[in-house]
Order: structure tokens, then sequence, then C-alpha cells
């Protein structure tokens, strides 16, 4: 294995050429081009699905690349597997960190690459002499022998990267390592990063904190719906010049929806909510007939609002108001027993029953509704087959029949399964998380019309999307929340992809504005 | 059901040959238990002299030594359909044979009431299982170990170590007596698989556990109280065993101490059997009676040919994995 001296700070060290990688017809990367150079900090930025963690990934042989080349010192490399990327000498520590939880920081320090006793058998004692040096080297003040369960959150990364030394690594790439830690943590992390730097390794830096990366990063390259958009040499930007790369001149081509005909009372009514977490006194207000979104980097806490409304997790502070009354929901089925209707984020996990047939999808949200009567508990299945036949029909989902199993139908038609099941009964609130992740452009019109007819006949609708040309085609009004906390909201005309995203950074520029 | 596949304008011959292939693979992994049965009884009927194996007495009475562990089986039913796990129900069984010979003849309580008390404390039992399991979220197998544990405790506490006898004569005639020629226990177990049966399969609850076992989270979000639904199963579980328990005091004529443990294995076995027949792996009621009667009906048919008693339980073992194996990669292969 080479020594990380092998090459001297700042020569090319990885280099990669006119990268394509292709998803079903999306193009996740176009001819990405970018070098690394050794002992320095790369910051990579983008908006959500720009391309950055594709690229990672490929580099990482998650993903293989369609075309284009990597260059590792010079001569072409293949990686095909995460073991290949390993022994080139590159590590990769990703937001949910590979930690085995219950063990030591010297086993996990150790994993996957422990020193061997002549007899086969792990040497403990070279590997913890080793581990002490790299220990040192990262600044790791606590015991090898604590249980990494008890670190921080930071002190869980500086074992990641100790790993990654232990592996003698020359190239280190972090997704958002410091998307959970504390400004002190951070700075922290920052210090040890910069020692690395300093003693050879090159570092791939992913992160939101725009200000942080154009105080951390002498390179940076800007992504933007998967090409490259500027890369910065040893030059620094400014996270205003950042945000400018990032929204760029955008085509607004989505077309907006038409006013709502009627906009009534408040239905939902948010104040203040916090989970002492990842939501920080956050509010917002749904009316009848009225779609709004909810927008923002994936991470912003957006998910987690909305599973503190509908009683998914617990609400620390705040209150919520449901048609004026203040509800302290316990569980979703309080939830849903006040008529709100829940579209989950993971579909195939959390959405749908896959080996349960359509019409058992739909008619588990309405059961008491099939009962034969109040006090005989009998279910009228065929009703239930032909409410939900006639749903199947109306919603257009795509099936053989109705007795069909959900996980024999496509993305989009799952997801209108999802969507079906509020339709047996008037809603007044339907929160949809991500309603057209992983569904094809015609289903995801289709959903876009039913969800506007929902409201259309008078529910009040919460669309949270990472997706923000479809915020501009489907809301009414956006709201946007960034590191758990609602930083703007924007109404009508205003409602731009480009908007959108420049207030998805904008707690980046507080931040750098106070520092 | 065949193959979902796309419109394609020459369908090959080899295609057509994989669908018959296929056809054939889905037949052995939902039928396999149903068509090793058929054997059994062929081998038996051919190979037991006088065709005494199939005399309407001798299936009858196969159908008979059946219900108290199809009874036992079909509650325990629930609980795996609900996704958790129950290894209480024997034990709550043989609390259940002692605390009702003992609640008529210590406390001198009249059938239907003993009866009653001991169901609600097999009931009691089940809901403490549920508790434990969703509320302070230990593990099941843990929970219902400790549970059961103490349950003997209990057996041996109300006992005091030895079998109660002197039962009223109403109460042994429960399970001796016969009503239009067929043995009550067999009306009993009818009665008890068609309730859990609809319960299953025609009432919100029974969807509801269904739903939990298939994706709990899920459930969660479509507005199922998943822990309601769990303790339920678990209740109805107990209410079950409690059931056999009593059952069996009476052909026992008395209250034994750990007369009925054994249900719970065999219980388990019958329950798996089950979920190989019919359906893809699901677990469900008409399976457990399948997996009880194929069980039973292998015992009668050895032991009525004289075969050695330690083959019964080999044969008991093999039937139980070779059925779950072929089953599994018979499905695996209809897929791939």
């Amino acid at each position: 294995m080479s020594a990380p001296e092998a090459t001297t700070a700042g020569e090319p060290l990885l280099r990669v050429d006119r990268l394509t990688k292709t998803f079903g017809g999306v193009q996740a990367l176009k001819d990405v081009s970018v070098t690394i150079r050794s002992g320095v900090v790369h910051g990579f930025v983008g908006a959500n699905g720009a391309g950055k963690s594709t690229l990672i990934r490929c580099l990482a042989g998650i993903h293989r690349p369609d075309a284009g080349t990597i260059e590792l010192d010079g001569a072409p490399v293949d990686i095909h597997t995460a073991l290949d990327a390993s022994r080139l000498g590159m590590a990769f520590i990703h937001q949910e960190m590979s930690i085995i939880p219950g063990w030591d920081v010297l086993r996990n320090m150790a994993l996957g690459m422990p020193y061997r006793t002549r007899a086969g058998l792990i040497d403990w004692k070279a590997t913890r002499r080793r581990a002490e040096i790299v220990a040192e080297k990262v600044g790791i003040r606590f015991s090898l022998d604590a249980i990494i369960d008890d670190l921080s959150t930071a002190d869980q990364w500086l074992v990641m990267i100790a790993r990654a030394l232990m592996q003698d690594a020359r190239l280190i790439a972090m997704d958002e390592p410091t998307a959970s830690l504390s400004p002190q943590e951070a700075s922290r992390l920052h210090g040890i990063i910069r020692e690395l730097t300093a003693a050879g390794t090159a570092v791939i830096f992913v992160s939101h904190r725009l200000a942080e990366v154009s105080e951390l990063c002498e390179d940076i390259t800007v992504f933007k719906d998967g090409r490259v958009v500027r890369t910065a040499v040893g030059q620094r930007l400014t996270s205003h010049e950042l945000v400018e790369a990032i929204v760029g001149h955008h085509m607004e081509l989505t077309r907006r929806p038409e006013p709502p005909a009627h906009v009534g009372e408040p239905v939902l009514d948010v104040e203040h909510a916090s989970d002492g977490r990842l939501v920080q006194d956050a509010s917002l207000q749904v009316r009848a007939g009225e779609v709004v979104g909810l927008g923002g980097l994936v991470g912003a806490g957006r998910t987690e609002f909305t599973r503190l409304i509908y009683g998914a997790e617990r609400l620390r502070t705040g209150e919520v108001r449901l048609a004026g009354r203040t509800v302290r929901f316990h569980e979703p089925a309080d939830a849903v027993a006040q008529r709100v209707g829940i579209v989950p984020e993971e579909r195939r996990s959390q959405g749908v029953f896959l080996d349960k047939s359509i019409d058992f999808n739909i008619n588990l949200a309405s059961l008491d509704s099939l009962r034969t009567g109040r006090f005989v508990p009998w279910l009228r299945l065929g009703a239930g087959r032909k409410r939900a036949q006639r749903l199947i029909d109306e919603v257009g989902i795509k099936a053989r029949g109705a007795d069909q199993p959900v996980g024999a139908l496509s993305g989009g038609n799952q997801q209108k399964v999802a969507v079906a099941r509020w339709l047996t009964h008037d809603r007044q609130l339907l929160i949809l998380d991500e309603p057209s992740r992983g569904v094809d452009v015609g289903a995801r019109a289709e959903l876009h019309t039913l969800i506007r007819d929902l409201a259309g006949r008078g529910a009040a609708v919460l669309v949270v999307s990472s997706d923000n040309e479809e915020l501009v085609a489907l809301c009414d009004r956006v709201v946007v929340m960034a590191e758990g906390h609602v930083v703007g909201e924007l109404v009508g005309d205003q409602i731009t992809t480009k908007a959108i995203l420049a207030l998805s950074f904008a707690r980046a520029h507080k931040q750098e504005d106070v520092a | 059901m065949t193959t979902s596949a796309p419109l394609t304008t020459e369908p090959a011959p080899a295609a057509a040959k994989t669908a018959w292939k296929r056809i054939i693979l889905l037949g052995v992994s939902k039928y396999g238990t149903l068509i090793a049965m058929g054997i059994l009884i062929v081998v038996f009927s051919l190979g037991v002299p006088n065709g005494a194996f199939l005399s309407p007495s001798n299936l009858l009475n196969i159908v008979n030594q059946s219900a108290l562990t199809a009874i036992i089986a079909s509650g325990l039913t629930l609980v795996l359909v609900v996704g958790e796990f129950d290894l209480s129900v024997g034990y709550a069984a043989s609390l259940a044979g002692v605390l009702v010979t003992g609640l008529m003849v210590n406390q001198g309580l009249a059938i239907p009431v003993a009866i009653l008390v001991t169901v609600l404390v097999g009931s009691a039992a089940g809901a403490a299982n549920g508790f434990l399991v969703t509320k302070a979220k230990v593990n099941a197998v843990v929970a219902t170990l400790g549970i059961g544990t103490m349950l003997v405790g209990l057996t041996f506490g109300y006992s005091a170590g030895s079998p109660i006898v002197l039962l009223p004569a109403g109460f042994v005639q429960l399970t001796l007596g016969r009503f239009l020629g067929i043995q009550n226990p067999i009306w009993i177990m009818a009665v008890v698989l068609i309730v859990l049966w609809v319960l299953l399969n025609r009432t919100p609850l029974g969807q509801r556990i269904q739903a939990v076992g298939a994706n709990a989270e899920a459930a969660k979000l479509v507005g199922i109280r998943v822990d309601r639904t769990k303790i339920a199963a678990f209740v109805i579980a107990g209410a079950c065993a409690a059931l056999t328990g009593v059952l069996l005091a009476s052909v026992l004529g008395s209250g034994t101490i750990s007369a009925a443990d054994g249900y719970l294995m065999d219980s388990f076995a019958a329950i798996f059997l089950g979920s190989a027949t019919l359906r893809n792996g699901e677990f469900h009621i008409l399976g457990t009676l399948i997996g009880v009667l194929v069980v039973n009906v292998g015992f009668n048919g050895l032991s009525m040919m004289g075969t050695a008693t330690f083959w019964q339980y080999i044969f008991k073992g093999g039937i139980l994995v070779l059925a779950v194996a072929l089953s599994t990669i018979a499905r695996r292969y209809a897929r791939a």
C-alpha cells in the first residue's frame, strides 16, 4: 500500500474525466470532470439531486459509470466494489455512519483491517498500537475502550476518520459531516480536516452549509442538474457566489397551477413546534382548499416536522390546531380519526403493503365503514372490493384488478394506491411526503391533478417535496425549511425554483453574517 | 395466475415450457403439504391391515386427537400473523387444567363458571404478554418466556404440587360425549376455528392484525393502533390456550401439572407446516388445521402399522423441515 507522502501536496491525486451516469432515463451525471489534489480540501456543493452523491457513489464503487474515466496518480482505475476503492486508498464516510453500535472505539476503528498474528488470529496488541498513533493524529481524546454509542456525533465522526486513516487512506470523502454537529463541534472537525490535509491527505467535503465550505475548502466544485457548473481551484468563493452558482440562471419552464377558486378557514395551524432535535420553533398554516408545499434541502427537518404534526413523533413544545381546536396526537391513529390522511415518505416500506391486494391496501384506512352494523363486526368485503374498483378507475391505477398485489404495480401506481385509500371519505387535511419520488413523468402529472382536485373539493393539503419544480407546479404557497427552522414563505408568483433554492440555503448566509 | 409476461408478438415455445414449470413449482409450494398428506393416507390405507386406517371411527379418532392442538395452535397463529411470538401458551394451558379442576373441586364452583374464570385468566396472561411486548418493548421471546415461567410457578403454587382429581362427572363428560355421533372436542374445535377464521378474515380487527404483521410501520401510518392490535392477538392466544387446558383436564380426568406443556412445540410445528400450505408462506387458520392433521395422520398411521414410537418423532420433525424447505425452495424457483 502506498504511503500518503507518495504525492506532494497540491499535485493532482484523482482525476475524474467526463463521467456520465444514467438511471432509468434520468441523467444523474453528465460529462462531469473533477480533479482532486493531494493535501487539499475539495468542497462539493449543489442542490438535492445535483449529482454530488452520485459522483461519490461512483468513486466508492457503489455505482458503475456509463462513460468517462477515473484516474489515480495518472493511471486509469476501475472501481467495481467498495473493496477496490479501499485498496486504492480511498475512504468514504457517509452521513449514516457505518459504526457498529455496542462495540468499543478500538474495534470500530479496526473494522475490516485488523492486524493478524502468524496464527491468523487478530493481533489486538499491534492493532491497538497502530490505533493509538492514529487517534493521536486525529485528536481523539477519549479512551479507545469507550463504547461508541456513548460518544457524541462529533466524536463518532472522528472514529470514522480514524478508521479511514487506519487503512492508509489518501483520499477521504465526507458526506455532510457537519449536518448534525453544533458550531463548536463543527469547528473542531474543521481543525482536524486541516491537519489531515497538511499531512498530505486529500479530503472531499460535501456540505450544504456554504459559509463553512467557503471558509474551509481550497478547491470547490459546484454541481447543478448533474453537471459541473463552476470549478474554483485555489480560489475561495464567498457563500454569495456559491448560491449564485447553485441557483444559476434557471429557465422557469414549469407552469403554475390556477389559483384556488376558494380558500377557506385555516384547517392546520402549527405554532412554534419543536422536537428538541431536528425541528426548531417551526410554524405553518394550511387553509381549506389550499395546497401548501414544504421545501428545503434533504435533512432540513421537513419530514420530521410533518411527523410531529400527525403524532408519529412526540411534540416537545409548541401547539398544533386542527380546524381551530388544539389537538394532541399520541399516535397517527389519533390524527386519522380526525380526518387527516397521511402519505409517508418511503412508499415501499411505509406507504403500502406490497404483498397485500389493492383492495386490502385501500380499505385498511376505513375498515369501520365496511362493518355490517355497529355491533356486527362482519366486513362487507364485496362492498369494499367495489369501492376499491371504483377508486382504481377514478384515480387511474393501472392494474389487472382489485385483487392484484400492490407489489406487482409500478412505483407510480403504488403511490396512487397510497393516496386512494384516503379518498373513501372526506379528509380535512392530507399530508403527502415526497409524493412523486421514483414516479414516472406521466403518473406524476396524474398525481398532481389528483392532489389539486382534492384541494378543489375543500381539503387542506400539505406537500413535502425535494423537487422544487414539483413545488412550483403544484403549490399555492411554499414554506421553506433549513436546518430545522422555517426560513421563509413564498406565495403565488414568488414561487420559482430559484427562489425556493435561494431560501433553502438562507440559513447559511445568516451564520456567515454572524461570524 | 400464470405469468405476467408483457404482450409479445410471438410467444416462444421455451416460454410456454417455463410457464408450465412455474405452475408445477407453484403447485408444489402451495399444495405440497396436502399432497404429502394424501400420500400418507394412501400408504397407511394400504399398509394397515383390514383397511382399519380408513375406517370412519379411526378417521374421527384422528380428528378428535387433533382437536385440542388445533385450538391452541389456531390462537397462537394470530400472534404469528401479527408478527410476534408466544412461548407461554403451553404453560398457560397447563395452568388452566389445574385451575379449572381446582376451582370446581376446591372452590366448589359450577362447571361453566370455573371454565369462564379459567379462560379469563388465560386471557389475562395473554394481556400481560401483550403489554410487555408493546408498552415495555420487551422482545416477545423474552417476555413470553418470562410470563410462561411465572405461569409454571402459579401452577405449582395453586395445586401444591399434586394432581387434582375427583372431578364432577359432567366435566369429564364434556370431552367424552358425542353429538350426532361425533366427539364433542371435534365440535368445539370446529366452532373455535370458524370463529377465529372469521375474526382474521372478515372483521376489522383481523384485517388490522394482518396489516400489522405485514408491515407494522405502514400500519401505524394508515392509522392502525399497532399496540392494541398486538395485545388483542396475545389475548386471543391466551384464551385459546386456556380452553385447550380445560379440555385436556377433562380428557385426563384430572388437573395435572405440566400436562399441556408439550402443546407449545406441537403448535409451532403445525403453524409452520400450515404456512407452507395454500398460501405463500403466510400463517393462516386453515393451514394450521392442516398442519395439525398431517402430524396426527402420521402418528396414527405409524402406530397402527406397529412402528416404534421413536419413528413417530423422527417423522414429525422430518415432515416439518421437509415441507417448509420444499415449499420455500419451490416458491423461489417459481419466482426466478
